[in-house]
């Protein structure tokens, strides 16, 4: 990249089952404030201050045609500029990057925010199919991800408790976690013996519906350097769509996300992540889906995501830990998730991710899915230098 | 019976309820309770340029600070800004209906400063113009309020 952009702040709230306290521009708002509040940072078009902001929602979720409408006074839209991104929250931050390195805007202020609890799950995710041709079929996020967790245990052999041992470690992680939704003492017996939702996906194999946001605030590698001590570096980024029909894909396989990772690693000048990252982020809407993407993100090979899980190295204390947070399992609203990944991973590379610290920790991996089984893929790199 | 070209062209409708739970959030909320428990209107007032928000919210979005909890309750009486007279029904969102018998949308000046859009009584186009007086007309029971500006029916022109 020309320039560095730098990450200077983050915040996140508690995640929630149901925030009926508060409606979507103030559970925005508790987390914007505290990034505000964090640099001193205030709205102007002077250089000084935040003159963009890039907000992150989805309308069907929210349930209007412009889900920004409710946070553009918390994020300083006021005839000002304001972009929103309405897919997972690593295109947002990706997004406000791009405003930086425009030149357009030195200070950009980024969030994300859902209330999943405010609507009908199955009814919204079936709106993401193509209307006219599959939405008849009542299809949700749950029964696609259900075909490709089965195509893909059925091709390379991952058992049901390889995917069990990813919801115990990563509800196990969340306990560590302040902000985490769903902190849990489980064992795989228990993933096991939970309800089935579609087979093979069990209750504690999915995430729960969550409400939450995510904030942070970018600037110019000059800015960042005087607004923390402590700026997190963007080293790479790229996302990659896969095609939307379901049958002309092998679900067994996540090729937009081998693509985007091989990008990202290129512009970070990573050439074998499993021994220099330090941690990974990874967004796992369902248990399967941390095994899969570890096998597109190259830190295992074709098949062995259920070993990489047997071996431990993705454990907290293993060779490359994966979700320290809990990930999305541990709840996390959608494209709330990704931009949760993107500031967990400064909190680590900043030594101030607490009792999940990684120690040490200066290369991380952030990951964000949106979409029917992975359709989009988006991986970002960040780093202390 | 005749095969008309285009025939096999056929459209898919889905007219599924898609149903919503909306908070309305802790500012939002009190003009709600006060509007459904005693017929009243409250909003915030911004430290910094003094004006009243509406609807109250947690933020000045002019000035870009918080509001903080200057609430003050206000007149149901304003001025009428401009409105516009329909000629066919309005959409009823809660109910997924047509609003049967529309009478005319307009922004009112309340006299406390802020701008309400909402309903007019007055039906008669020759009765319509800009500067009338108007106060508010509150649904009478209470069960039948508490959906915020849905509690008022309409706007009554004034004589003072």
């Amino acid at each position: 990249m020309a320039q560095r952009v730098g990450i200077v702040a983050v915040a996140q709230t508690k995640y929630h089952p149901n925030r009926a306290d508060a409606n979507e521009g103030e559970l925005a708002y508790e987390a914007i404030r505290q990034v505000l509040q964090e640099t001193g940072l205030g709205f102007s078009d002077d250089g000084d201050g935040i003159s963009s902001a890039v907000t992150c929602s989805q309308d069907f979720w929210d349930g209007r045609t412009i889900s920004n409408l409710n946070v553009m006074s918390y994020v300083g839209a006021h005839l000002s500029h304001e972009d929103k991104v309405a897919e997972d929250g690593v295109n947002a931050v990706y997004t406000a990057m791009a405003q930086v390195l425009s030149g357009k805007h030195d200070i950009v202020l980024t969030v994300a925010h859902m209330k999943e609890s405010q609507g009908d799950k199955s009814i919204i995710e079936n709106a993401a199919f193509d209307p006219i041709f599959l939405r008849v079929l009542g299809l949700d996020f749950l029964t696609a991800a259900a075909l490709q967790a089965q195509r893909y245990m059925h091709r390379y052999g991952i058992t049901a408790e390889q995917c069990a041992k990813v919801a115990v470690k990563n509800r196990g992680n969340a306990k560590r976690n302040p902000y985490a939704q769903e902190p849990m003492d489980i064992t795989v017996e228990d993933v096991l013996k939970s309800k089935m939702l579609a087979s093979p996906i069990r209750q504690l194999d999915a995430k729960p519906v969550s409400d939450g946001a995510c904030a942070m605030i970018l600037a110019s590698e000059e800015k960042a350097k005087k607004l923390t001590a402590k700026p997190v570096w963007i080293l790479g980024v790229s996302n990659c769509y896969e095609t939307h029909y379901l049958g002309d894909r092998d679900l067994a396989d996540c090729n937009a996300l081998v693509k985007a990772a091989r990008k990202a690693y290129g512009m970070a000048g990573v050439s074998d992540p499993l021994k220099e990252l330090d941690l990974a982020e990874v967004s796992e809407e369902y248990s399967y889906q941390e095994l899969l993407w570890m096998e597109g993100l190259g830190l295992c090979g074709r098949g062995e995501g259920g070993k990489l899980i047997d071996s431990g190295v993705t454990q907290m204390g293993g060779q490359l830990p994966v979700n320290p947070s809990g990930g999305m399992l541990a709840g996390n609203p959608n494209g709330v998730a990704g931009m949760a990944r993107v500031a967990e991973c400064v909190l680590q590379l900043r030594n101030e991710a607490g009792d999940r610290q990684v120690p040490g920790a200066r290369l991380a991996l952030a990951h964000g899915v949106t979409g029917i089984c992975g359709q989009l893929q988006a991986v970002m790199i960040l780093g202390t230098s | 019976m005749t095969e008309k070209p285009g025939q096999e062209l056929l459209t898919v409708e889905i007219a599924r309820p898609r149903p919503y739970r909306w908070s309305t959030g802790k500012y939002l909320g009190r003009l709600y309770k006060e509007a459904m428990e005693n017929k009243r209107l409250v909003t915030n007032r911004c430290p910094k340029c003094k004006e009243l928000l509406w609807p109250p919210q947690a933020v000045c979005g002019r000035c870009k600070v918080e509001a903080g909890e200057d609430w003050v309750a206000m007149s149901d009486k304003g001025t009428v800004i401009q409105y516009t007279y329909l000629v066919f029904p309005l959409w009823d969102p809660h109910y997924g209906e047509k609003l049967a018998n529309p009478h005319p949308t307009a922004t009112i000046k309340l006299d406390g400063g802020v701008y309400m859009v909402h309903f007019l009584e007055e039906k008669d186009p020759q009765k319509l113009k800009e500067g009338m007086r108007v106060q508010a007309v509150w649904k009478e029971k209470q069960e039948e309020r508490g959906r915020g500006l849905g509690d008022i029916l309409y706007f009554r022109t004034i004589e003072e």
